[in-house]
């Protein structure tokens, strides 16, 4: 019926018109051709086509025997003691599990060494590497290496110092005080950023994006080092990789997008989850050289990671490399996939007869590089280190039968650990010029508050060259969309960055900078809402970062925000983000009101250690406020929330633009509210003395915000207060809101749908009718 | 159907009462009119009684648990009933709450004698306003006091008995505004009703711990403690009382006492000859033998009195019925049986009302003269000191006499003046010529 054609390039289908219409190529050019089935087929007629070419090349690369004769015999050494080391590791962990004594899942990569021991072996101490649930081997290969930096001896493969990082990456695995996040992390979370390590992650893809800033911040430091990614072929259909391949390539980010495809995603075959199983073929799409490998060949990944670096390292850009490996056991213990019923034994055979371990060993003898024995010795050794490093860790159970272990009990974390390190403990801010507009005695002038937000931002750029600030559209329009950045895109050109449309690539990426340490990234959400396209980076990643990692690793990330509410932009612009993020761990928030606390509140925000949400409201950005004339480097100290108006009557408690709205209300009922601007919100940062204080003295509450109760910010502020000053309230604590829904485009239904000076005064009668008194 | 028994509001605005014993065991047999349970109230400790014929299915309280009035107490089944019905019954119950046990546990129990809480309140105002209700909540809201945390906090630092305040904010809830425009009445201690040894001990703790330095212990209220705070302020706030006095010669008195009780061989007592000219007085001046209610004032045709006692943590005032047509060894009779059964904790709350008059006699402690607080919605107290001996004026001359001030406090709103100064006449006649006593 298709004539010739009986292979179709594109398989789809589809009704257009009346005419089931196929889709081919013409042998004969090798065009596009469409086919109408009719009663007979016959080729439509269709416009003149021309072949495109991806814009940089999608290769295949193997390794030949002239390979293996020419390979430096030291670099061979290295791999296989590595290999070993891992494979013996990898084992422990699967006996230790066998045994319960793994809390939680332990992914073994027993099968897939190759792919990590190629890759990383020639890596540089100063490159990076980050990786996913399926970490202990990437993380293994970087950590030995970055300890024997002058290459591993099989006949010797054991020292201290590799000792100490095979126990130390058993405690952590174990979640032991002595692991490398001191228990914290586990199997999954994997960090040690001495050595390159910059985090392993549970969240499939999530790492990607922290890699890419860790590069960026890598290349913008000057330096020629380069980051390696690696994630699993279930990670490819993910927005987070998808949208870091996109970024990186946009900026030439040198990136090494390193593909274990073993196949499996959990039981899910590649070809079942996408059309292009040659996963490589991702990159292809964005620009990026794309190479594709046989994991199961260490030399031959070694080569291709070497090609793929000096791409990277030269500054074009990142590089997709597809290793195709095999796990030989489950997603996770020591079961075959088989037993599970998602693949065949003897397609398990087949794959193990290409053992990594094996072929490099085979490859060695054959070359006199080794002997068998030798060979069998290596592993001996591997296994006693490993013997070794568990009988450090867990003992004979006193009350099991002999042969049960149990961990040594004085090895765990003490619980009182528990909550240590969420957020920093902000001694950076320690010795910080402070100052408070009711106490500034100097000159001041009037400016709009949107002009305040650029000027404090030219101030600690042209004074941190760490500040680099990234955002839709930030460096055009005169400022962004709100002229928040204005001029400072021609003033700091490279520093202002204006990002594609993709909030958790370039969040994300902001976090990967601060997680590096040498740069301040500053990211701006266009508006709150995008949080939830962001929710990975922003809440998995950046908030959990610090704690998950052991506590002590510093996330420097601003992340400033404008509320909308009243602008017309519908249901999914129009939130206050604050509630939401002072429910997640980590986040620092801040929310000024006037020109003069946003300049302090940002110099401390620049100043701090955590991740801190500033936001703002574009009701504010044209009012006028007074700020000193000849200083923009003050801090508001920390913590604190200011005194509006004192009162006796009800303490009212709001933030941003609702300050000066309850003002209004104040005024028009003629009530002796006093009234705070708390500034700070998130749960570390409120300032409950002087909450405290104040509902002591009025023993009414009322907590005022603009936006939809839901996602609302009082709820657990309400909470708390009843929990701190039960004895001291006269009345419910009181709460004005925004209602159920998001705000409507309709002009009447979001004004109805926010809160406004009504709301606040019909709360202030409501505080007063509580008081009772027969008023 | 199985049905849940709910504790009962055994005295009219008892907020909570215990189960002291149960006496019958769950899954036992009731007959009507079987105890059930003794029930011990702030002032009582009351049998109560099955209605209905049935089994115990089940007991919810245990013995000393103080429970509110209204909450579960136990479960009745009917013959036929299965511990589905049972379960039934009990998950119904725990749907609701406290109004709807007051509606299955008829209005108060309210006695005869009106609840006077709510009836002080407002005397002359034809359609009461609306005050009243929120202003006793104890009563609205079925046993339950509404107050903020704050007034919660401060009531109990000032030891201020919340059901003598009245709430103005929302639903009656007690405010911050209405502790601080509360004026609690003097502390009831010297002026107790009562034959109360009112030892000053429990000179209430927190008068110590304002003082700061001073080490204190706070004794927990006892439920009798509170009901004699809030009756006692309750009078004291919103009945009128005015005071009479009189210095009674009692020579004859003692006299007579002294023969008659070797006569006897009964022991009456000074007080026992009190109680029976007061009877005799209220029986010469009637108007005097009278009680406030809003609507009327209601006239006795008999002379009911109380008899303030002192037991352990209080006071109990058991009154005496028909006491004009007693003898003086039938009241010294009645009064210490009525003693004993309040000391023993085993009055019933039918024995503790009633009553037009009290008398409160602290002659045995050597008081001279006291004035004491009404009991509600009684209109007529006296206050009996010591007979000692005095200086008096006979004929002209000074002599050696024997004197006892006695002090009568009158709801104005009941008895005048006038009437009162006619009823202190005509009790004087009598306690001064005891043989008129025997007439």
């Amino acid at each position: 019926m298709l004539g010739g054609f009986t292979t179709p390039f594109f398989k789809k289908k589809g009704d257009i018109g009346y005419y089931l219409v196929y889709r081919g190529v013409d042998p004969n050019d090798g065009t596009n051709a469409v086919y109408i089935a009719s009663d007979t087929w016959k080729k439509a007629t269709v416009a003149k086509e021309k072949k495109l070419h991806p814009l940089e090349p999608w290769l295949e690369i193997s390794s030949e025997k002239s390979d293996w004769d020419g390979a430096d015999p030291t670099l061979l050494h290295s791999m296989l003691v590595q290999l070993h080391l891992i494979r013996a590791f990898e084992e422990t962990v699967l006996e230790l599990a066998g045994e319960g004594l793994v809390h939680g899942p332990a992914h073994s990569s027993v099968g897939q060494e190759g792919g990590a021991v190629g890759s990383i072996v020639g890596l540089r101490a100063s490159d990076a590497i980050n990786g996913s649930h399926r970490g202990h081997h990437q993380f293994l290969a970087k950590a030995l290496g970055y300890v024997a930096p002058n290459g591993f001896d099989s006949a010797a493969p054991v020292t201290p110092e590799i000792q100490t990082v095979l126990q130390k990456t058993l405690a952590e695995i174990l979640g032991l005080a002595q692991g490398f996040c001191k228990g914290r992390g586990g199997s999954m979370h994997l960090q040690w950023h001495e050595a390159g390590c910059l985090g392993t992650n549970a969240i499939v893809g999530g790492g990607v994006p922290l890699a890419a800033g860790n590069a960026w911040a890598q290349k913008h430091s000057n330096t020629e080092d380069l980051t390696v990614t690696y994630f699993g072929d279930g990670a490819v259909n993910i927005g987070s990789v998808l949208e870091s391949m996109n970024l990186t390539a946009a900026w030439d980010i040198p990136l090494v997008f390193f593909i274990e495809n073993n196949l499996y995603a959990v039981s899910t075959t590649v070809e079942e989850a996408t059309a292009e199983a040659r996963l490589s073929g991702r990159g292809v799409g964005f620009g990026v050289t794309s190479l594709r490998v046989d994991g199961m060949d260490p030399l031959a990944v070694h080569l291709t990671m070497h090609k793929a670096a000096d791409i990277a390292r030269s500054g074009k850009g990142p590089v997709v490399v597809e290793a195709e490996v095999y796990r030989f056991f489950h997603q996770n213990g020591a079961f075959p996939g088989s037993a599970f019923g998602y693949r065949s034994k003897e397609e398990e055979a087949s794959w193990r007869e290409r053992d990594p371990l094996t072929r490099m060993a085979t490859e060695m003898i054959s070359r006199g590089h080794i002997t068998q024995e030798q060979v069998d010795t290596l592993r001996a050794q591997a296994q006693a280190a490993m013997s070794a490093a568990a009988a450090e860790l867990v003992e004979q159970d006193p009350d099991g039968k002999a042969g049960v272990r149990r961990i040594k009990p004085d090895l765990w974390p003490s619980p009182d650990f528990v909550n240590v390190g969420v957020r920093g403990d902000l001694s950076e801010l320690a010795g910080a010029k402070t100052l408070e507009a009711s106490t500034h005695q100097g000159e001041s002038e009037s400016v709009r508050f949107v002009d305040a937000v650029a000027a404090v931002m030219d101030r600690r750029m042209e004074q941190d060259p760490r500040i680099v600030i990234l955002g839709e559209d930030i460096h055009r329009l005169k400022g962004g969309t709100n002229g928040a950045t204005k001029g400072l895109a021609e003033k700091y050109p490279g520093r202002v960055l204006g990002t594609p449309i993709s909030e958790n690539a370039f969040v994300g990426l902001g976090g990967g900078m601060a997680l590096d340490g040498r740069f301040r990234p500053v990211v701006e959400f266009m508006y709150p809402d995008f949080l939830w396209v962001a929710a990975d980076q922003v809440f998995n990643q950046i908030g959990k970062a610090r704690h998950m990692f052991g506590g002590e690793s510093p996330v420097p990330l601003v992340l400033r925000t404008k509320v909308a509410m009243g602008t017309g932009y519908g249901s999914q612009h129009l939130m206050d983000p604050a509630g939401i993020f002072a429910t997640a761990p980590g986040w620092r928030i801040m929310a000024p009101s006037t020109p003069h606390d946003y300049v302090g509140m940002m110099n401390a925000a620049l100043a701090c250690d955590d991740p801190v949400l500033v936001i703002e409201h574009v009701d504010l950005y044209a009012d006028k406020g007074e700020i000193p004339v000849s200083d923009l480097d003050y801090q508001i100290p920390f913590g604190t929330a200011r005194m509006v108006r004192e009162g006796s009557e009800v303490t009212v408690l709001s933030y941003l633009s609702m300050v000066e709205k309850t003002q209004q209300a104040i005024d028009q009922t003629g009530m002796d509210a006093e009234l705070i601007d708390l500034r700070f919100l998130d749960q570390a940062s409120v300032d409950w003395a002087a909450i405290e204080k104040s509902v002591q003295k009025t023993n009414a509450v009322m907590i005022v915000e603009q936006g939809a109760r839901g996602t609302s910010y009082g709820g657990w502020l309400a909470d708390e207060i009843q929990r701190r000053l039960f004895d001291h309230l006269d009345q419910p604590v009181l709460r004005v809101s925004g209602g159920e829904a998001s705000p409507s485009i309709s002009k009447v239904l979001e004004t109805a749908a926010i809160a406004g000076v009504d709301d606040i005064v019909a709360g202030l009668e409501q505080a007063r009718t509580n008081a009772g008194g027969g008023r | 159907m199985a049905t849940v028994i709910r504790m009962p509001e055994v005295l009219a605005g008892a907020a909570e009462a215990v189960i002291s014993q149960w006496m019958i065991q769950e899954g036992q047999e009731v007959a009507v009119g079987d105890t059930l349970a003794e029930i011990e109230t702030e002032k009582a400790n009351v049998d109560y009684q099955a209605e209905e014929q049935g089994r115990l299915a089940r007991v919810l309280i245990k013995p000393g648990e103080t429970v509110e009035v209204g909450a579960p107490i136990a479960v009745f089944a009917a013959a036929g009933d299965t511990d589905d019905d049972i379960e039934a019954a009990l998950a119904a119950a725990g749907g609701a709450d406290a109004p709807a046990a007051a509606a299955t546990e008829p209005a108060p129990t309210a006695e005869a004698t009106p609840a006077p809480a709510a009836e002080t309140h407002a005397p002359s105002s034809p359609t009461p306003p609306p005050a009243p209700a929120e202003q006793s909540p104890v009563v609205q809201n079925g046993g339950r006091i509404y107050a903020s945390p704050l007034v919660r906090k401060r009531a109990r630092e000032s030891g201020i008995d919340l059901s003598q305040v009245t709430g103005t904010g929302p639903g009656g809830r007690i405010v911050k505004k209405d502790l601080e425009s509360f004026t609690p009445a003097a502390p009831a201690a010297p002026a107790a009703p009562a034959s109360t040894p009112a030892t000053p001990a429990p000179a209430p703790a927190y008068s110590q711990a304002a003082t700061g330095e001073a080490g204190y212990t706070d004794r927990p209220h006892t439920g009798m403690r509170r009901a004699i705070a809030r009756r006692l302020t309750e009078s004291k706030t919103t009945v009128p009382h005015f005071y009479v006095t009189a210095d009674c010669r009692v020579e004859k008195l003692l006299e007579a006492r002294t023969q008659m009780n070797e006569a006897t061989g009964v022991k009456v007592s000074v007080n026992d000859w009190v109680m029976k000219a007061v009877a005799k007085a209220l029986m010469e001046v009637p108007d005097a033998n009278v009680i406030w209610t809003d609507e009327a004032l209601r006239f006795f045709n008999r002379a009911d009195i109380a008899v303030a006692v002192a037991v352990e943590g209080g006071l109990l005032t058991p009154v005496l019925r028909g006491v004009e047509s007693m003898s003086l060894t039938q009241i010294n009779h009645e009064v210490t049986r009525l003693a004993t059964k309040a000391r023993e904790g085993a009055i019933s709350q039918a024995e503790i009302e009633g009553g037009s008059f009290s008398v409160s006699n602290l002659g045995m402690y050597g008081t001279d003269a006291f004035q004491a607080i009404l009991n509600p919605p009684q209109s007529g107290i006296l206050a009996v000191g010591a007979a000692r001996d005095a200086v008096v004026v006979e004929n002209g001359e000074l002599v050696a006499g024997k004197v006892m001030t006695v002090n009568l406090s009158a709801d104005h709103r009941a008895v005048d003046g006038a009437l009162a100064a006619e009823w202190m006449k005509a009790f004087r006649h009598y306690i001064e010529n005891p043989l008129a006593l025997l007439a």
